[in-house]
């Protein structure tokens, strides 16, 4: 008993001797670069947008430090990213519930930066002084608001740490623009009904559109909001149909909103559906809704998600994407978030190796002077740091339309310049 | 326009009485607020989901599979959980919500939260009435819910089971002293309430998209049609889904869709208000008048 129990004892000895050798001269990723920069990712998880930034943001973070890490100076020193789900996509999720979760990551990891951050506007906005508080530099790659960048120019001192690299409203409003502009030449149409979700940045995208449908002698038949979580459109889609629209705008990101085309497929509303509708974006749109997708003109916010050839970044990006994430993760990116949150790594990393310290104000200065080339075209901050998108990605990042053709296919038709073909009515219109 | 609030406001009203009709035939009989219903709803959606998707079963399969299943289900929260509270009102709504809400998280917790979550239509198509495109899917709403009505009047007034539901409705003790089983028919009535969440749930689902949220406006509607109607009236469910659904339906035309649900909201304050039993209620009528 008495040998039993000291060979025990000898054993465990050499376990623990094992053990702390183990850690003092082992493979950890930290052990040769120092202590690790922190990145803290506070968002709506469950959301396809969160979901899907959140790998992107992994995969950036393996990458980086596969080359070695962040040089700072001149020691290298490895990446490390923490998530925390603040729920704040789901209908009646408190603004203080979403805040109490960023404030406790932040207390928790202490993070030297925050990238991808609030999904809603809403929480985006309350978000402001708790980053302006903790003085955290920040790359917002969801929320869309424009009233950010607005308080942003405003009180330059208090929320300089502020930034956005994902499409805002003012850009959407641009693009679809754009869009209604080319069907208005190509099919004569000019009559339009606006279905939106109640939320900040779908208000303002819907304000936008309505002052340029009013100044280029558009009809607009209509215009609803639904509340987060709603799921029966039949309501709008009967005036739509009584009223004679040609052209429907929906703009939604709640998961629900995609029944929307499968309603309109089944009530056969004879109106071209343009706008966005996040659960319509990703590849494996074609096969939940049954094919009923067929012939919509949807927008991807940033190019990432659907590679575009005139952008080599981001068709190397949706290829490793599938290799780390496998290729259902792929078929299913969302047309909002995963590039800009990829990107957002990349901006914050190279801010801070230029900064050469981990001073928030020294990366604050870094990342107002930003200009690279990543998945969603070039990238240069303006002076109310919002990532400029335009038409070219030689100049600026780049959203675009894409119409679905076929389970496989879906086809960017806008801008021209990066267009691979060209809008067509579906069949339903023809 | 008329035409559409006609039709429409039609369609509204037998979704809003599929989804309390269960919830009130609990409530009639056994005297339990089943607050799990919403939770039940939702669980059916995902069960039939899965049992098209994983287990590749026929829709014409998978739809009596999971009204069964949710069936046994609600006995089951009879036997286990709502027999050791039964006649303690707090406890057995305490028991009941916490059950559904656990139900609810747990599908939030294990990702049930995206859009691919759909139930296909029965049959795809539309047919014009009166000028107005109605989908097939909403058509077959209106049929299974006359069905259900006909169904239950047939069944409580022409089977042993149905005449115990009755019983143990009208008078417990005396239903006792007859020799019907108390337990017994409250189990069944948990039951009977379960597997029409699930025919709710299968009929109306392939409208929209299975979400979380779902479950709370489920349980947050049959509590609503139930208050003005009358908990424990099925006439008085099947009015008061008329008011409210024809009430939604002219709000969402003539203001816009996202005072629909104040409808609900201020029906109930209004109700409790005015007359707390409901329209067709029993329960307080005696203290209201005094």
């Amino acid at each position: 008993m008495g040998t039993t129990g000291t060979k025990k004892s000898l054993w465990g000895r050499v376990f623990l001797f094992s053990l702390s050798l183990a850690l003092l001269f082992g493979g950890s990723v930290y052990a040769a670069g120092g202590s690790p920069i922190v990145f803290g990712v506070p968002t709506a998880l469950g959301s396809i947008e969160g979901r899907d930034g959140w790998m992107a943001i992994q995969m950036a973070v393996e990458e980086i430090n596969a080359k070695g890490g962040v040089l700072i100076g001149k020691e290298r020193r490895p990446l490390k990213a923490y998530s925390i789900d603040t729920r704040e996509h789901e209908p009646g999720i408190p603004v203080h519930d979403a805040l109490t979760a960023v404030e406790k990551l932040v207390l928790e990891k202490k993070p030297h930066a925050i990238v991808l951050g609030a999904f809603r506007s809403e929480i985006l906005m309350a978000s402001m002084d708790l980053i302006s508080k903790y003085r955290l530099p920040y790359i917002c790659s969801i929320a869309m608001t424009p009233a950010y960048q607005k308080k942003i120019v405003q009180q330059y001192d208090k929320y300089k740490y502020c930034f956005r690299n994902c499409l805002n409203a003012i850009y959407l409003v641009k693009y679809l623009q754009g869009v209604m502009g080319f069907l208005n030449e190509q099919f004569g149409f000019n009559k339009t009904y606006l279905i939106v979700q109640d939320t900040l940045w779908a208000r303002a995208t819907a304000g936008g559109l309505e002052k340029w449908y009013e100044a280029n002698n558009w009809e607009i038949a209509g215009l609803d909001a639904y509340p987060l979580g709603a799921s029966d459109f039949s309501a709008s889609l009967i005036k739509v149909r009584a009223k004679k629209a040609q052209v429907m705008v929906p703009i939604f990101d709640m998961p629900q909103s995609g029944i929307l085309l499968k309603q309109a497929r089944a009530m056969k509303i004879p109106a071209l559906l343009c706008g966005f509708i996040s659960p319509v974006a990703p590849g494996d749109a074609w096969e939940v809704f049954e094919g009923e997708v067929e012939g919509m003109v949807n927008f991807l916010f940033e190019i990432g998600p659907i590679p575009v050839k005139a952008v080599p970044q981001s068709v190397a990006f949706n290829k490793n994407f599938g290799k780390r994430w496998g290729e259902k993760a792929r078929l299913q990116l969302s047309g909002h978030g995963p590039g800009p949150s990829y990107d957002a790594v990349y901006i914050m990393a190279d801010a801070i190796t230029r900064a050469g310290s981990l001073d928030p104000d020294a990366i604050v200065s870094a990342l107002e002077k930003t200009d690279m080339k990543g998945v969603v075209g070039r990238i240069r901050f303006a002076k109310d740091h919002q990532v400029v998108y335009g038409f070219d990605p030689k100049e600026a990042a780049l959203g675009i339309a894409f119409q679905w053709r076929r389970a496989d296919l879906r086809v960017p038709v806008f801008p021209e310049m990066v267009a691979e073909g060209k809008m067509q009515l579906p069949p339903y219109m023809k | 326009m008329i035409s559409s609030i006609l039709v429409y406001g039609l369609v509204n009203s037998v979704i809003l009485a599929l989804i309390a009709i269960g919830f009130s035939l609990t409530f009639g009989i056994s005297g339990v607020a089943n607050f799990a219903y919403g939770a039940l709803y939702l669980l059916s959606g995902y069960l039939t989901w899965m049992l098209l998707k994983y287990a590749g079963l026929p829709l014409a399969l998978a739809v009596p599979t999971t009204i069964a299943i949710v069936g046994l289900l609600g006995f089951l929260i009879y036997w286990i959980i709502l027999l050791r509270v039964r006649g303690i009102v707090l406890s057995e709504v305490i028991a009941t919500f916490a059950l559904g809400v656990g139900m609810l998280e747990f599908f939030r917790w294990k990702g049930f939260v995206t859009y691919e979550f759909t139930l296909p239509y029965f049959k795809k198509g539309m047919m014009l009435i009166a000028g107005v495109p109605v989908d097939y899917q909403r058509l077959f709403i209106i049929g299974i819910g006359l069905a259900l009505v006909l169904f239950l009047y047939f069944f409580t007034h022409h089977t042993r089971i149905g005449w115990s539901f009755r019983g143990i409705a009208q008078n417990e003790r005396t239903a006792i002293s007859l020799g019907i089983e108390s337990d017994w028919t409250a189990a069944l009535s948990l039951a009977f309430g379960s597997a029409m969440a699930a025919v709710a749930a299968i009929s109306i689902l392939p409208l929209g998209i299975i979400s979380i949220n779902m479950g709370y406006d489920v349980l947050l509607i049959a509590v609503a049609v139930g208050i003005v109607g009358g908990l424990e009236s099925v006439p008085g469910i099947l009015v008061a889904s008329l008011i409210l659904g024809y009430a939604q339906i002219i709000t969402s035309m003539y203001l816009s869709a996202e005072w629909m649900m104040v409808v609900y909201l201020a029906a109930i304050v209004l109700v409790l208000a005015i007359k707390p039993s409901g329209l067709f209620g029993k329960f307080k009528e005696l203290e209201e008048r005094v």
